[in-house]
């Protein structure tokens, strides 16, 4: 079936009959990753600039956090992301041996806004904006990230990327990413900065070292 | 006042009209991201070349248009989502009110959407009786407090805090100290069981990557993932003008919208969306409906230099760095789109008789060619409609009052020929010695009173050409 709009606009670019593509302009070339430890560095300070919480930590060190993190947040019910990695860190029996009720990542959407705090991994992070970028599966649902009013992500120095050119040669054929830099926020009233407007109002993320 | 197509902008009559808090507030909003941006741009050391390499893709997209619209629709339907094309804003309406009735919809949330705007579609769903809610907290407040938007980015800046506590008191029935902290986690709660509730998500596009069929959108506050992520069904409107060829030219303008627009390096949430949910646990809707949009675009295509307007990537900092805008806001603007881009936009979209105020609604400055990041020329534009208007054109008919154009040519005809000009300028200087008193012109006649009446004019002294002549032996002397 025939699409008159395209007709049209074949029509006003004078190209009817031509279906050929020239080159698209040849794009910036990417930039290159420093060293490990000053990528590192570079994106735990973007990440606070954000007003985000961030912290290096060991694997034996990840129970002592998780207690910090849920009483200086009052943390009753959580949700996590059923990753290898977290599984591994023993998350879901520290935090019920902190009292916390776990919510299955994979509940109805009534019962995950109900929680305080959303755990999930990353797939990549970018170091000069301080981004976290996720993808969405069965085991990462979407929401984990975006109903409880803490995300934390737990992340690690080997899904560092430079910029957003590797992020998106690997990812462009997924079905869904989101690219997360900083905590939700608005400046809408009286242009005063307020966190937490309809996303997480708290962003921690832990790069494990 | 955002909403049906307007019949008369009388931008003018509007600027006269203009609440009196309004150019205080606009311009601490504009100083605020324009500071920002200068800010980010001076990081990027690359920033020049930026701007040439994104002007040349959006050229580049804008010349081969309908193959990237082609691809578009397959890469969609690729990956199990519908495309609709959608002619005039009538269509598009219709279009989304057909889905809406298919899915026996009551409630719908949109995140901010230009696209909706231009096609009046809030009115058109509550007619039909679905309940639809503005998400972005500004946009949620002038949709309580029923007026338009006195910026692109923060529409409710002409606010104050005292006055959206009361709304909220007035509106929602709750008690609210005028605390933007307070009030935000107020707007919080109350749109969050919206949010679960909705049985459709109603969101825009930054940008429609035609290699994969990806929606590209950009949110600060979280409210386009929920739209885009809880209710079953997702409906996004968008201009064709937003498709895009691959995630690679992407690389390009998300380094260049944030910054220009607030001066944040990135938005706090970037979505890339492509077609429904693929598992059944992830979260995302189940139904994916793409909304293409030509209301008017396919025909400015025409244009060589007026489809330049579609290189825009919406990020605003045209309006910001703007002399005329910084002190009328976005309302004198008549229309959803407001600012040196909204200047050129709506005399094309609208045509000039509607619209024909707007391209006169500058000083040329040429502020926001320089900070545009995909260097769209304003100010050419802005002439080019200036002459459509005065001259007409292939397009279009002159809507100039025939006075203006008589006058115009009677100058035009003066100026052209020296023997007028010089006879005239003789007569002129004669009539004048009447009206000069110690060397003084207060009182001259209609139309020079008009000046007069504020402030006097120096006298006439001998003409320039009577003057040069005597000097031409000076000059004979120094040019050899």
């Amino acid at each position: 079936m025939k699409n008159p709009i395209l007709e049209n606009v074949r029509r006003s670019l004078e190209k009817e009959g031509d279906p050929s593509l020239p080159q698209r302009p040849a794009i910036f070339p990417s930039r290159k990753l420093e060293s490990s430890e000053q990528e590192i560095d570079n994106f735990i300070n973007e990440v606070k600039a954000l007003s985000g919480s961030t912290q290096k930590l060991k694997p034996e060190d990840v129970t002592v956090a998780l207690q910090t993190l849920v009483v200086e947040n009052r943390i009753n019910k959580a949700a996590m992301w059923k990753t290898p990695s977290i599984h591994e860190l023993g998350v879901e029996q520290c935090l019920k041996k902190l009292g916390v009720e776990i919510v299955s990542p994979t509940a109805n959407k009534y019962e995950l806004s109900t929680c305080d705090l959303g755990i999930t991994e990353a797939d990549a992070i970018l170091p000069e904006t301080g981004t976290l970028v996720l993808s969405s599966s069965n085991e990462m649902p979407r929401a984990v990230s975006l109903l409880p009013r803490i995300h934390l992500a737990i992340v690690r120095p080997e899904i560092l990327r430079a910029d957003l050119h590797e992020v998106f040669a690997e990812a462009k054929q997924r079905n869904y990413l989101v690219l997360i830099t900083g905590p939700s926020r608005t400046a809408d009233i009286e242009l005063t900065v307020t966190l937490g407007v309809h996303g997480p109002k708290e962003l921690h993320v832990w790069m494990m070292v | 006042m955002s909403g049906a197509a307007p019949k008369y902008i009388g931008f003018e009559a509007y600027t006269e009209r203009i609440p009196s808090g309004i150019p205080k507030a606009v311009q601490q909003a504009t100083g605020r991201f324009a500071g920002g941006r200068a800010l980010r741009v001076s990081e990027l050391p690359q920033w020049e070349q930026l701007r040439q390499i994104a002007s040349d893709i959006r050229m580049h997209t804008i010349r081969n248009m309908d193959v990237y619209l082609s691809r578009l629709e397959e890469s969609v339907r690729a990956a199990g989502g519908h495309v609709h094309w959608a002619g005039t804003a009538e269509d598009a309406r219709q279009i989304v009110l057909k889905i809406a009735r298919e899915h026996n919809v009551k409630l719908a949330v949109k995140a901010k959407s230009m696209a909706t705007e231009e096609i009046d579609l809030n009115h058109a769903l509550e007619t039909a009786g679905v309940e639809t809610l503005e998400t972005d907290l500004g946009e949620y407040i002038i949709q309580l407090d029923g007026t338009g938007p006195s910026h692109i980015i923060v529409p409710a800046v002409h606010k104050t805090k005292e006055e959206i506590a009361a709304l909220f008191h007035e509106k929602l029935g709750i008690d609210a100290p005028p605390d933007p902290n307070e009030l935000t986690r107020i707007a919080r709660e109350t749109l969050r069981q919206k949010f679960l509730d909705a049985d459709m998500g109603i969101s825009g596009a930054n940008f429609l990557v035609a290699e994969t069929g990806t929606l590209v959108m950009v949110s600060n506050e979280g409210n386009g993932r929920m739209v885009t992520t809880l209710p079953d069904l997702h409906v996004a409107v968008a201009g064709i003008d937003k498709v895009v060829p691959d995630w690679e030219s992407l690389t390009v303008f998300l380094k260049l919208l944030a910054r220009s627009a607030t001066g944040q390096k990135l938005s706090t949430y970037t979505q890339f969306i492509t077609g429904p949910r693929q598992t059944e646990n992830e979260f995302g809707p189940k139904e994916f409906h793409l909304v293409l949009l030509d209301n008017g675009r396919s025909e400015i295509l025409k244009d060589p230099i007026g489809r330049q307007v579609f290189k825009c990537i919406r990020c605003g900092a045209c309006a910001n760095t703007c002399p005329v805008y910084q002190n009328v806001g976005g309302f004198a603007y008549g229309w959803f789109i407001s600012g040196p881009i909204g200047a050129i936009f709506a005399p094309q979209m609208l045509g000039t008789p509607t619209a024909r105020e707007l391209p006169f609604a500058s000083t040329l400055c040429g502020a926001c060619a320089e900070v545009c990041p995909v260097k769209i020329p304003i100010p050419e534009i802005l002439r080019h409609l200036r002459r459509r208007v005065a001259q007409g054109d292939e397009t279009i008919n002159t809507t100039m009052p025939f006075y203006i154009r008589a006058a115009a040519k009677i100058g035009a005809t003066v100026l052209s020929r020296e023997w007028m000009y010089g006879s005239g300028t003789t007569i002129l200087h004669f009539f004048m010695r009447f009206f000069t008193h110690h060397n003084q012109i207060s009182n001259a006649p209609y139309p020079f009173s008009r000046w007069t009446k504020v402030r006097p004019l120096p006298a006439f002294a001998s003409g320039f050409r009577k003057w040069f002549r005597k000097q031409k032996d000076f000059f004979k002397e120094t040019v050899e």
